[in-house]
């Protein structure tokens, strides 16, 4: 079954995004697969969200969590069949619910087919569909990307005997993108899952897709060329799906990739994250305004992606040494807690458990200008274990309930794919969906009442956004508006109570209405227009003209 | 301390929008458009060089100036809109002015200052001069550290200084304060100096800073309250201080609020200071700054005139102050030809010993008193410049050294001589 054609669902989307193996687990071996999450989405459709974006689920070896590709057409077999998928996602499309999936554009994994064909000679039919080189002093202007783990872009293949590229680690080569055959064959790879119904895709590490000596080999216009190729045939032939890049740049890097409303329709923001982090730690909005203020214009038709967690470290690569230095000794203090340039942690023990900063922190997350995602289980405060290798401290089981592996799966728990986690603070006896469904006040109920507010109206997914800029800095507001519909946002940063005072005079004669409780505030007048605020509190006002 | 008499409603307002800091920087101007636009700069940049993480607050308290003064320092402000290229700001930065007064009080802008400090909460607040032109970003560092990191109450500074200057700290504050109040503290009275808030907030609360003695020498009360008090004192090597021109034209302006507010000291803390004999170092952080010393080029005849004439004019006044065998060595010197003069060191610590004990005893008008020293010490001046003419920097210092010990040596003859003097 598939949903009714909405061109821009995307905008007004809340997004929750669930790795198959973590979510739930129904055959009982220990990991979680697509039958487990296809049962589990009452759940999500009750948190409120309306679209799903799965993690890479195909065939792998499995070295990067899946995204280091083998079959590009099949499911990972731990995760169940492809029927299995058909059958998730004719249960999502019920409930209302979209599904976006990885699509892996740069890279397979080196134990693919198409690698093994292309390194077995050097005179195979697929030998140019990968970047080879005798010599690994190409490229030199181009950054390593995990820098704990790799020396060179290059590595040497000791069957082919030659050097393949690699962005990311040594074990992912590069697609070569000046064959056309490889851009035929992923288009087909893109066709195959949009036929099966699929309705958007997240294109990871794209800025990567092109090499050119004496450049630094990201975002050069051979790869939007592609890009715009791809999205031209996805509006022909499937109008509706949305592609939503991954591209860990600076937001005026990131602008062409939206080209003229006809590359991609997202971005994240990944710039915004780490700064709101700033900002609830200095108790000051300058950083939040300041990476706002340089966010290009984008088209109409085009959205911004905002998340606080997500399956990969805080990243801090788009963040200066000094902040940089901060975040560190700020939030990753135990070094275990930081991996190549950025901190695995979850949100939750991010911020210290403090319910009213998470409570702040998704505020934000909801009423600033983009469609947000929720990792799983960081509607219900998950903790992390930094003493999981790599990122997999982010990637434990979901905590349903305080029984038997935490609900998620009833193997034996040595057999799980990861110890869940267990600490009598973020434990899944202590934090699990079940306890937290059965209180009105828990973190979980409090998170489906904020979503349903977000989605009560389309101004936080399409209106524009106006900053005051009130003296107080430890106050930040903004004004969210479409067509007569205008919403204040007021949020303290502060970990004390603050007073503020706004000029909102232009609105003059408006009544204000908090969206939560539906209070009136006073009428707004001539003079600056005061709130006080406790700590970390926040406030969305509906302003109404009667 | 009411804060209410001296802060007005929109201060307080921005004071509000401020909040909590941990360090405020204070600047007391009046008409210093010249040279402040640099100098908030240079503290700009050494924030953003030396505390990026701080919560930091320029407070600058104006008395009445008319060239834009305060508009200037407000742009040292970094808000959501500022933007600088190659400089980046991890957080606001407030610079907000305040103008306490339509003329200049520093002490009524030092408890301004103070006072916003308190009500900032700051850990630690210090104090520039306005008329600083070789003020170094690092400065703001070397006197605030002691008092962020290592739990010190009062930072003085330790400048480097020409052989010409520094004429009456290195002659009257520095012996003085040192002998009295057994502390060496080079520079009692500093352009420059950092507070702990918890001194700030004491200096205010305990009424200290409505005494006379405080409102005649506000920076130099706040040495003597510290050591009095017992706060943790330091001093800091800074850099260069330039010969300020302002001070130099009224010298009997300058004389009230540093010898005049040191005597008036000493009613109040007799019995602190008549129990102390000696002096001890206070721990002093980084190094001095090396200078070329050049050649002096005052004007020595002008200096001996002003001496011999108001030993002259002033004969009946300083009858009522000085012992007559002090007198009579003084007019001795008076007559001496410019290459014979000399202002003995010994002669010179019972001269100011003598006027300190007049001041207390009010022998004449207080005000008179502090005038009448001021030709004397143009007389001092002139041995000083004298005998620092040419020289290696150590033969400076052993000059001062040995002035310092005259001072502790005859501090008895200063507590003989206190209570008899009517």
């Amino acid at each position: 079954m598939s949903l009714k054609l909405e061109p821009d669902w995307y905008k007004h989307a809340v997004i929750y995004q669930v790795h198959v193996r973590t979510f739930s687990d129904a055959n009982g071996d220990g990991i979680g697969d697509f039958a487990g999450l296809a049962q589990r989405l009452d759940y999500v459709q009750n948190l409120g969200v309306n679209a799903i974006w799965l993690m890479p689920f195909f065939p792998s070896p499995l070295r990067d969590d899946g995204y280091d590709i083998s079959d590009y057409k099949s499911v990972h077999p731990s995760y169940g069949t492809l029927d299995d998928f058909k059958g998730f996602l004719s249960i999502a499309h019920e409930r209302g619910i979209r599904v976006i999936i990885e699509m892996v554009l740069n890279h397979t994994s080196d134990q693919h087919s198409w690698f093994q064909e292309s390194r077995s000679s050097q005179n195979n039919a697929k030998r140019d569909w990968y970047v080879w080189s005798d010599t690994d002093s190409r490229y030199r202007g181009t950054r390593i990307i995990f820098l704990d783990t790799e020396m060179s872009n290059w590595a040497w293949d000791p069957i082919s005997k030659s050097y393949y590229w690699h962005r990311f680690f040594s074990h992912q080569p590069d697609l070569n993108y000046d064959n056309p055959a490889v851009r035929e064959e992923m288009w087909d790879v893109m066709k195959f899952w949009l036929e099966l119904g699929v309705d958007g895709f997240r294109l990871d590490a794209v800025p990567y897709l092109i090499e050119r000596e004496g450049t630094n080999c990201e975002n050069l216009p051979e790869t939007h060329a592609i890009i715009r190729d791809l999205r031209k045939r996805v509006d022909e032939q499937f109008p509706g799906v949305m592609l939503l890049a991954e591209a860990n740049q600076w937001p005026s890097d990131l602008r062409p990739y939206f080209g003229n409303g006809d590359e991609f329709h997202m971005a994240f923001h990944f710039p915004l994250m780490p700064r709101m982090f700033m900002g609830l730690r200095l108790e000051d909005r300058k950083p939040i305004t300041e990476i706002l203020q340089q966010t290009p214009e984008i088209p109409s038709s085009c959205q911004w992606c905002l998340f606080l967690r997500n399956h990969d470290e805080l990243t801090l690569e788009m963040v200066t040494d000094i902040e940089r230095d901060y975040m560190y000794d700020i939030y990753a203090h135990d070094k275990a807690m930081r991996l190549n340039l950025g901190i695995r942690r979850r949100l939750a023990p991010l911020l210290e458990n403090d319910r009213r900063r998470i409570e702040l922190m998704n505020g934000m997350l909801m009423s600033l200008p983009g469609t947000p995602i929720i990792y799983y289980g960081d509607e219900i405060g998950m903790g992390d274990n930094i003493y999981l290798g790599d990122r997999n401290g982010v990637r434990t089981p979901m905590q349903w309930s305080g029984g038997w592996n935490g609900g998620f799966s009833t193997a034996d728990p040595e057999s799980l794919y990861s110890p869940p986690i267990l600490n009598p603070v973020y434990g899944y006896q202590a934090v699990n969906v079940l306890s937290q469904k059965r209180t009105p006040h828990s973190l979980l109920s409090w998170m489906q009442h904020i979503i349903a507010t977000r989605r009560s109206t389309p101004v936080f997914g399409s209106g524009s956004i106006e900053f005051l800029f009130p003296a107080n800095h430890r106050v930040l507001a903004y004004v969210r508006q479409l067509g007569k519909e205008t919403i204040l946002v007021v949020n303290n940063l502060s970990s004390t109570a603050q007073s503020v005072e706004l000029d909102l005079r232009r609105y003059k004669g408006n009544i204000l209405i908090e969206m939560f409780g539906r209070n009136i505030f006073p009428r707004i007048g001539d003079l600056p227009y005061l709130l006080t605020m406790g700590p970390y509190q926040f406030f969305w006002f509906r302003l109404r003209q009667i | 301390m009411a804060e209410g008499t001296l802060l007005t409603d929109d201060f307080l307002r921005q004071i509000i929008n401020v909040g909590e800091v941990d360090i405020v920087v204070g600047l007391s101007t009046h008409n210093h458009a010249k040279t402040i636009g640099p100098l908030t700069a240079a503290i700009q940049a050494g924030i953003l060089k030396c505390f990026p993480r701080e919560r930091v607050a320029i407070i600058n308290a104006d008395g009445g100036s008319q060239d834009g003064t305060p508009e200037l320092v407000a742009k040292a402000s970094i808000d959501d809109t500022w933007r600088e290229a190659k400089v980046y700001a991890l957080r606001t930065l407030h610079s907000i002015s305040v103008r306490y007064a339509r003329a200049p009080d520093p002490g009524k802008a030092l408890q301004t200052i103070l006072a916003a400090a308190d009500l900032l909460r700051a850990k630690a607040c210090v104090l520039i001069s306005p008329d600083s032109t070789t003020f170094e970003p690092d400065w703001l560092q070397r006197l605030i550290r002691p008092v962020y990191n290592d739990n010190f109450d009062l930072v003085c500074p330790v400048y480097t200084r020409q052989r010409s200057e520094g004429a009456l700290v290195r002659n009257v504050l520095y012996p003085m304060t040192r002998s009295v109040y057994g502390r060496r503290i080079r520079e009692p009275y500093g352009s420059e100096f950092a507070v702990s808030g918890r001194l700030a907030t004491d200096f205010l609360g305990n009424g200290i800073s409505n005494e006379d003695w405080c409102r005649m020498g506000p920076e130099m009360s706040i040495t003597i309250m510290a050591v009095t008090s017992k706060y943790k004192v330091c001093q800091s090597f800074l850099g260069i201080k330039p010969h300020s021109t302002r001070d130099a034209h009224d010298m009997v302006a300058v004389m009230r609020r540093t010898v005049g507010a040191l005597f008036s000291s000493l009613d109040s803390k007799f019995s602190f200071w008549s129990a102390i004999s000696g002096s001890e170092a206070v721990p002093s952080f980084g190094t001095p700054v090396q200078v070329e010393l050049e050649a002096n080029r005052v004007n020595r005849k002008r200096l001996l005139e002003m001496f011999s004439t108001g030993v002259v004019q002033l004969e009946g006044v300083l009858r009522s102050i000085l012992s007559p065998p002090m007198l009579a060595e003084l007019q001795r010197i008076a007559a001496l030809d410019i290459n014979k003069f000399e202002y003995p060191a010994e002669l010179w610590t019972k001269t100011v010993f003598e006027f300190a004990a007049s001041y207390h005893n009010s022998t004449i008008n207080r005000d008179h008193i502090i005038q009448a020293l001021v030709p004397l010490y143009r007389g001092r001046s002139l041995t000083f410049l004298t005998e620092n003419r040419d020289g290696p920097e150590q033969d400076i210092q052993t000059r001062e050294e040995s002035l310092c010990a005259d001072f502790e040596r005859l501090k008895p003859y200063l507590l003989e001589i206190w209570a008899d003097r009517k």
